[in-house]
């Protein structure tokens, strides 16, 4: 089984190779700041620059109400295409298609 | 007592505060005269009586004996009035003189440069040659202006005495301190002029003259600016002069005693027209002014070099040179010349700016920096010989494919420039071809293009040392530039995929057998990966095809074509075995190949797979996606279920892409095919599902591909005999397999629109169908037919008409006409 997962990552010789993986299909990425994005990974790079095409953006706001609750409120847009810098981004997923 | 004692005395005297002078206050030592009501005692008041100690014997002690001394009576606080009317000439004076003080700080605040010019004139014989103002290197050589002006404000005083004296009601009005001069301030003028020398003299010296030289005073405070200006905005600044010159002229004609003298002078102005250089004490402001001839030439003259003498057009605003002329335009004409003058004076302002660094640079300076910057750009962009290399490529990629793919200046190697320097010297010549300075601008080209050919030749011949060891020395000096930066990792990177392949193929396999699906996706993902890789690198190699043969046969060149060849045949089979076409079928669940196929990235790869491939190869890629037509993503999740009229919209985007990038090559491919491929093709279709493939578009247009080519080939008639009865045999079959889907072949309802492929598909199959065929299938898709043109009555017309042109390519291929079911 293990020599099943090597061959798996074959081609896979650093961590970016996996990234590589999800060209053109659709990832997740969480950005610092709390927001999350999904989209198509159509370029990335060394530093983990991205950009994505199509994408929805989800930005987490922590806010209080008047009873000096949390609430987290959340924000949606969409892009049709963004460049992500590369400091921003805490992790990249490939996203399975639903 | 000491000195500062006095001083504090003479201050608590005068009622000064102590405190108060500042600093220019300080600089005046003669303050005290412009103090009205200051006591005599100040006059006698000296250094050396202080320091005697005067001062001190003037303390209270004595001030017992005022009474006796002033005969006041108790009180000896207020004794000034009887004092006051002995001694009030001086009181009076220094009112003069405060006067005359307040005149001069003004006029030098107003104009602290020109002090010299004015007293040379008025004490000494006017110099021919004005004092330095520092702006004569703004100005022509022996610039008139000023030799005009001074004589305007004071070479007056002495010719005109007679007139000038009959009009002291002008000054008056204009400087109500300076009346008539009484005689304590005359003398009062003389003892301040004696004091201050060096400061007051120009200013306190004319109350002799006062009378007549009013106007120049007046004018002191104003034409200064005129004087003294550069000569560049110059005559804009001429105009607060020129505009109050008619003042004087309103006046002088009333009180001028000989009557002749005007014209008398005019015409001795017209003897001498165009002399630059008058006699500096003779002219009047009059008479200059009143000769448009020679004004007309001073006005120009200071004027920047840009037009002579002549270029000045003559309209009627240009030649205004007299005043009176301003006064007697008629407002639109005044404004509109304000206007030109003021325009003209911003110009002129302007380019005196922009000159202002002319000459700053040599042109071996300017040479200089341009090669510095030549050499910059070819350093960064590379040596322009390496084109189409490795380097070059991974330098700047998109350009150089773009450049080949439009087919670049450079594709003949004899050019001898490279891109850059070409792009680089059509821009500069474009620019000065725009500016038409033919003669220096080819020049200009020439020399660039040295430069360009020198700065390319130094990048090419300059060895490509990263390291520089100096003799003697213990280290390495290393160098670094954009493109290849100093490195300060060395990390080895495997670059033999080579040999990795064979073995990741087999484990692949073992992947597969073992089936794990969720392995599977990463699977095939990194086998898009590595096909792209391979790709890139067959078009990288594609690019370094070696130049091709000519007759005379050159063996290093047939040695590099061979090399190529192998090198290519290499990367071939890498690709081959990295697509998995030959994998056995069957083995897993989905064929590597189709699951391949089934992301998007790997269907866009298929156009370039198919460039790269051999003739065999392709038939058989053509093959395994037949065979699977019904396991493709495209096929497999287009079907409609009963209800729905639509896909969803991934699954559209997705039939749409393969439509877009597999189909033509499979179309392109199968166009050029025999017919006894397209029979096997056919044949293999009917072992799959056609009912599943029909119900989609993809495989409708797979089958409308297939039944259109056998067509065109029976239409060329290139068919042998036995294949075509093979043909026709595979045909019946497939036709009898496909009649019970042909009445749900159609997509949606009627209403929906998008049959236009079925309806392609359908007359594809009644053209090779048999008469009895054609039958089955007219009553196969009567229904829909009918529907469509029911339908099409209640549409508008180009609607309607779209419709039944679509049901008419099928009547037609059956030989009917939808005209007759209307």
């Amino acid at each position: 089984m293990a020599d099943v997962d090597d061959g798996a990552t074959a081609p896979v010789s650093e961590p970016l190779d996996l990234v590589r993986l999800s060209l053109d299909e659709v990832v997740f990425v969480k950005l610092r700041g709390d927001r999350e994005l999904k989209g198509r990974l159509h370029a990335y790079d060394s530093h983990c620059n991205l950009v994505l095409g199509d994408v929805e953006e989800t930005i987490y706001v922590v806010e209080e109400n008047e009873e000096e609750e949390e609430v987290v409120r959340t924000i949606h847009k969409k892009s049709e295409m963004l460049f992500v810098r590369g400091d921003s981004v805490v992790l990249i997923s490939p996203q399975a298609p639903s | 007592m000491s000195f500062f004692s006095f001083d504090t005395t003479l201050a608590r005297d005068h009622g000064h505060n102590p405190s108060a002078p500042g600093f220019s206050q300080a600089a005046d030592p003669f303050a005290g005269l412009s103090r009205p009501g200051d006591e005599d005692e100040d006059d006698a008041l000296d250094f050396e009586d202080t320091y005697d100690g005067l001062g001190d014997q003037l303390d209270e002690t004595d001030d017992v004996f005022n009474e006796d001394t002033f005969g006041v009576g108790e009180s000896g606080a207020v004794s000034n009035k009887p004092v006051g009317k002995d001694f009030d000439f001086f009181g009076q004076t220094a009112k003069v003189s405060d006067a005359i003080n307040e005149e001069q700080m003004r006029f030098s605040r107003q104009q602290p440069i020109p002090r010299a010019p004015p007293t040379m004139t008025a004490y000494s014989q006017p110099a021919p040659k004005p004092a330095r103002t520092g702006y004569e290197k703004y100005k022509e050589p022996q610039t008139i202006p000023d030799m005009q002006v001074d004589p305007t404000l004071w070479g007056v005083a002495p010719k005109r005495s007679a007139p000038a004296a009959e009009k002291p009601a002008a000054p008056a009005t204009q400087a109500s301190s300076r009346k008539m001069m009484s005689l304590e301030e005359v003398e009062a003028a003389m003892r301040a002029q004696a004091k201050k020398p060096a400061q007051a003299q120009p200013q306190v010296a004319p109350p002799p003259h006062q009378q007549y030289s009013g106007p120049p005073q007046q004018q002191y405070a104003q034409p200064p600016p005129q004087q003294y200006q550069p000569s560049y905005p110059r005559t804009s600044q001429q105009h607060p002069g020129q505009i109050t010159e008619p003042q004087r002229e309103d006046v002088q004609p009333a009180y001028s005693g000989p009557p002749g003298q005007p014209v008398q002078i005019l015409q001795r102005s017209q003897h001498m027209p165009s002399q630059p250089m008058p006699p500096p004490t003779l002219p009047h402001p009059t008479q200059i002014l009143q000769n448009p001839n020679r004004v007309s030439a001073d006005q120009q003259r200071p004027a920047p070099a840009l037009h002579g003498h002549q270029s000045r057009p003559s309209g009627s605003r240009h030649i205004i040179t007299h005043p009176q002329q301003l006064a007697n335009l008629s407002e639109e004409e005044r404004a509109a010349f304000l206007l030109e003058d003021a325009k003209r004076a911003k110009r002129n302002h302007k380019i005196f700016l922009l000159s202002k660094d002319n000459g700053l640079m040599t042109p071996q300076d300017k040479n200089f920096i341009t090669r510095i910057q030549l050499q910059q750009l070819v350093t960064a962009t590379g040596n322009p010989n390496e084109h189409g290399t490795d380097s070059a490529l991974s330098e700047d990629f998109y350009y150089q494919v773009h450049n080949q793919i439009r087919g670049g200046p450079r594709q003949h190697p004899g050019q001898p420039l490279s891109n850059f320097a070409q792009t680089y010297l059509f821009q500069t010549g474009g620019r000065h071809g725009m500016r038409r300075q033919a003669r220096g601008g080819d020049n200009h080209m020439q020399r660039m293009e040295q430069q360009v050919q020198r700065a390319v030749e130094a990048a090419k011949n300059k060895p490509k040392n990263k390291q520089l060891v100096i003799e003697g020395s213990l280290g390495k000096i290393s160098f670094s530039n954009a493109k290849t930066p100093k490195p300060l990792l060395n990390i080895k990177r495997d670059s033999g995929t080579d040999v990795q392949q064979p073995s990741s193929a087999t484990r692949d396999r073992r992947a597969h057998q073992a089936g794990v699906s969720g392995g599977d996706r990463k699977t095939v993902l990194a086998d898009i990966e590595s096909v792209y890789n391979t790709l890139m690198e067959m078009e990288d190699h594609d690019r370094q095809l070696p130049p091709p043969l000519h007759d005379d046969v050159d063996p290093e060149l047939v040695g590099r074509h061979m090399d190529w060849r192998e090198k290519a045949q290499k990367l071939n089979q890498k690709l081959w075995r990295q697509l998995k076409v030959h994998e056995p079928i069957g083995a897993t669940a989905v064929h590597p190949f189709i699951a391949f196929l089934s992301f998007n990235k790997g269907k866009k790869a298929i156009a370039r797979v198919f460039r790269h491939i051999t003739h065999e190869q392709r038939t058989t890629i053509l093959t395994m996606i037949i065979v699977h037509l019904d396991q493709l993503d495209v096929v497999r999740n287009a079907q409609l279920l009963s209800g729905e009229t639509l896909l969803t919209a991934g699954i559209r985007e997705n039939v749409e892409l393969f439509s877009l990038a597999v189909m033509p090559s499979l179309f392109a491919y199968l166009s050029e095919a025999d017919l006894d491929i397209v029979t096997g093709v056919l044949g293999l279709i009917l072992n799959i599902n056609i009912d599943v493939i029909a119900r989609t578009r993809v495989g409708v247009s797979m089958l409308t591909m297939i039944l259109s080519r056998a067509e065109l080939i029976k239409q060329a008639g290139s068919a042998k005999e036995t294949e075509w009865e093979q043909w026709v045999s595979v045909y019946n079959k497939f036709f009898d397999g496909l009649e019970p889907t042909l009445p749900t072949i159609f997509p949606g309802t009627v209403n929906t629109g998008e049959d236009v492929y079925v309806w392609q598909f359908l007359a594809a199959i009644g053209i090779g169908a048999s008469p009895e065929q054609q039958q089955r299938l007219v009553v196969a898709v009567k229904d829909r037919v009918m529907e469509t043109v029911a339908l099409a009555k209640t549409l508008p017309l180009d609607m309607s008409s779209q419709r039944l042109g679509n049901v008419n390519l099928f009547m037609r291929s059956i030989g009917l006409d939808v005209d007759l079911l209307v």
